[in-house]
């Protein structure tokens, strides 16, 4: 009796680690690029760390793999080039899962790593407690993606957001409700700093126009069922929804308003223009708009890092991909204009760019480290995927 | 819209997120029934038969021309599958611990749900997947409430799912066995009635019940993820202590009582989306003051 009970936890070990095995032979061939660790050419005077840090794993992956990617692509060409004042540059994970919590362990993973530099930030949310992190241990940080005016606000001066801020993204959206000629909307966010800030934003702009904002929504993360929030919003009938959050929920709201017969514009964030919005959404996607970061796919200066990135990935590249692709060489640039990896070298080089030309166009940071233009565009799903709209 | 089809609509709305919350509480309350042990890995059971049901419905979507019939045949086929996986995890991970003290074997059951989780989060690389099933969405109209086919056949298949189950409980051998388990373990062993056998049919009504029940979200709402377990999970505990945890009509009616209060209270000014949640699990802390055995409960000499 005592054998037969052993070997079933034997087998039960056995089972958890096929599973875990299995899992991690998936997980560890997603990010295919730790190529960059291939062949060092003999002149490199040694080597530099950058940290990423981005949700790798997690509900919102498929962006943060995409942006790894843009990195490991953008640091393959700056390496294959000579490096940065001769040293290779190499990399190093810290998954924020886009999770308050866990990006903080990744930040001081990263941190007791002595990495001279970070890169990433999706979600503003995981973000925002990692700045003072970044800050207490002298690294400075270009964020790629995360854009809530509370980054700006809690900013010790370690962190460079090179994507339009939210109040940007607030006003984009604000005036194509106009072009569409609506006259009341509904808003709804997730509740996460990112998407209340925009939110709140939109609302005071809308507000400032004199006119109506007739529904103003949280919903909870992790929920599926919002019937009752689709039939309060058809009661109070406006005439434009703006979703301020991200594709997992957006695409179960987009549907389930369209199935309860909704027909007003929907316009939805920049968190929800991954592809796999369209995807979960299906048929009710069609004709939803999006107030997106500048796509590389439909960008034509991008045209060759697309090119490379597919070649390379086998992917598109995604929404931030190329505003990643750029911080990581917004970095580099630094670094070879500070003259040294000290932090505060890179930092100030980081503050006096000027006129910097990236991908995505040209960067220049405001005295409070944040883009100095509007880089915000209208999409639009048209037959299954985003188009520039019109 | 008018406030009766207002009211009409959210009743519909509460009826059917409370059928699906009340199919997951009934294996809360059954588990705790029979074994007294909060099965924290439930919400996971629900979430696995989502996904299972998709890939069932992968495979044989291709040869079957009729949507609802394959996904009535991947309902089954996940039912079953989902059921013995329940009844798995009982042997493997519960059953040793029966004697143990009962904290350890809360324990077990949080362990078990990290495992679930964690392994669907690796194997579907924490993407959501569209759950495609040929259904067009069409909707009609009954007087002034807006429907849908799958609402009402969803709705319906829930209610049905519940009376089968309640039959099963109050006409069937098995369904005495487990009563009487409830009440007294022991003596029930002493009765010659093989406990350790209806614990295992208690978890297999209770895994495939919740199977049924994630398979349907996946129908009705078209997506899954892997954490789509964990707030219905915790939804349908508390409708499982709403309506007295550990007696199965109770898990039912705490389940549509939950459904409706969540779907009026977005209605009420002041509460609405935002604090829907927190409103009822105020609800839930009355409860817990109030009548802590929950609607359908007696008053007991020993709770955990």
């Amino acid at each position: 009796m005592l054998r037969f009970k052993n070997s079933w936890i034997i087998f039960l070990l056995l089972a958890l680690f096929t599973v875990g095995l299995f899992g991690c032979g998936g997980d560890s061939t997603a990010p295919a690029g730790d190529e960059n660790g291939g062949e060092t050419p003999e002149e490199f005077e040694g080597e530099v760390l950058i940290g990423i840090m981005l949700p790798v794993t997690g509900a919102y992956s498929e962006n943060g793999i995409d942006m790894q990617n843009a990195v490991f692509l953008a640091v393959d060409e700056i390496n294959a080039a000579g490096g940065v004042l001769g040293y290779k540059i190499t990399t190093t994970i810290g998954d924020d899962e886009c999770d308050p919590a866990k990006a903080t362990a990744a930040a001081s993973k990263l941190v007791s790593e002595e990495v001279v530099a970070v890169v990433g930030g999706y979600c503003s949310g995981a973000t925002l407690p990692t700045l003072k992190i970044y800050g207490d241990a002298g690294v400075p940080m270009v964020v790629a993606a995360a854009n809530a005016t509370s980054l700006v606000e809690e900013n010790p001066g370690w962190t460079f957001m090179i994507n339009s801020t939210g109040d940007m993204q607030a006003e984009n959206a604000v005036n194509w409700f106009e072009m569409q000629g609506v006259e009341t909307i509904g808003l709804i966010d997730d509740g996460s700093a990112f998407a209340t800030d925009l939110k709140m934003l939109t609302k005071s702009q809308w507000e400032a126009k004199g006119k109506a904002v007739l529904t103003d929504d949280t919903v909870t993360v992790g929920e599926q069922d919002f019937s009752a929030l689709v039939t309060s919003i058809m009661q109070a009938g406006p005439d434009g929804i703006y979703w301020t959050a991200y594709h997992a929920e957006g695409a179960l709201i987009v549907r389930q308003l369209r199935e309860a017969g909704y027909e007003g514009v929907i316009i939805v964030a920049d968190g929800t223009s991954a592809p796999a919005f369209i995807e979960l959404a299906g048929e009710y996607a069609e004709g939803v708009f999006c107030t997106a970061p500048p796509f590389a796919d439909l960008n034509p200066a991008a045209a060759e890092f697309v090119t490379n990135f597919k070649a390379k990935f086998n992917t598109d590249p995604g929404a931030y991909s190329g505003l990643t692709y750029d911080a990581t060489y917004l970095l580099a640039d630094a670094m070879e204009r500070a003259g040294s990896f000290e932090g505060s070298a890179i930092r100030d080089a980081l503050a006096e760019t000027d006129g910097f030309q990236g991908i995505s166009g040209e960067v220049m940071f405001t005295e409070r480290n944040t883009l100095g233009r509007s880089n915000f565009v209208i999409l639009v799903v048209q037959d299954g995927n985003w188009a520039f709209a019109e | 819209m008018s406030f009766w089809e207002v009211f009409l609509q959210q009743l519909f709305n509460g009826l059917l997120i409370g059928a699906f919350y009340g199919l997951v509480a009934i294996g809360y309350s059954m588990v705790y029934g029979v074994i007294k042990l909060l099965n924290f890995a439930h919400g996971d059971i629900y979430m696995t038969g989502a996904f299972t049901g998709l890939i069932i419905l992968g495979f044989i979507s291709a040869g079957i021309a009729n949507a609802w019939l394959a996904i009535v045949i991947s309902l089954v086929l996940s039912m079953v599958l989902v059921g013995l996986f329940g009844v798995a995890i009982q042997r493997v991970a519960y059953r040793p611990m029966l004697k143990a003290p009962r904290l350890s074997i809360l324990i077990t059951a949080l362990a078990v749900s990290m495992i679930i989780y964690n392994s669907v989060l690796l194997l579907t690389q924490g993407q959501a997947r569209p759950f495609r099933t040929g259904l067009t969405g069409e909707s009609f109209y009954v007087g002034a409430l807006r429907l849908t086919e799958t609402r009402v056949v969803l709705l319906v298949a829930a209610l049905v799912l519940m009376f089968l189950l309640h039959m099963f409980i109050t006409r069937t051998m098995y369904g005495k066995a487990m009563r009487a388990i409830a009440l007294d373990r022991d003596t029930c062993q002493l009765m010659g009635i093989n406990v350790y056998k209806i614990i295992a049919v208690t978890f297999f009504v209770g895994s495939s019940l919740a199977a049924a029940a994630g398979m349907f979200a996946g129908v009705y709402y078209g997506t899954v993820h892997f954490f789509m377990g964990f707030l219905i999970g915790l939804k349908a505990f508390t409708a499982a202590v709403i309506g007295g945890i550990g007696i199965i009509p109770g898990a039912m009616l705490g389940g549509l009582l939950l459904g409706l209060l969540e779907s009026f209270a977005t209605q009420i000014p002041g509460v609405g989306t935002v604090w829907k949640d927190v409103f009822s699990f105020i609800f839930l802390i009355l409860f817990l003051i109030f009548k802590p055995t929950g609607i359908l409960g007696r008053v007991e000499s020993e709770r955990m």
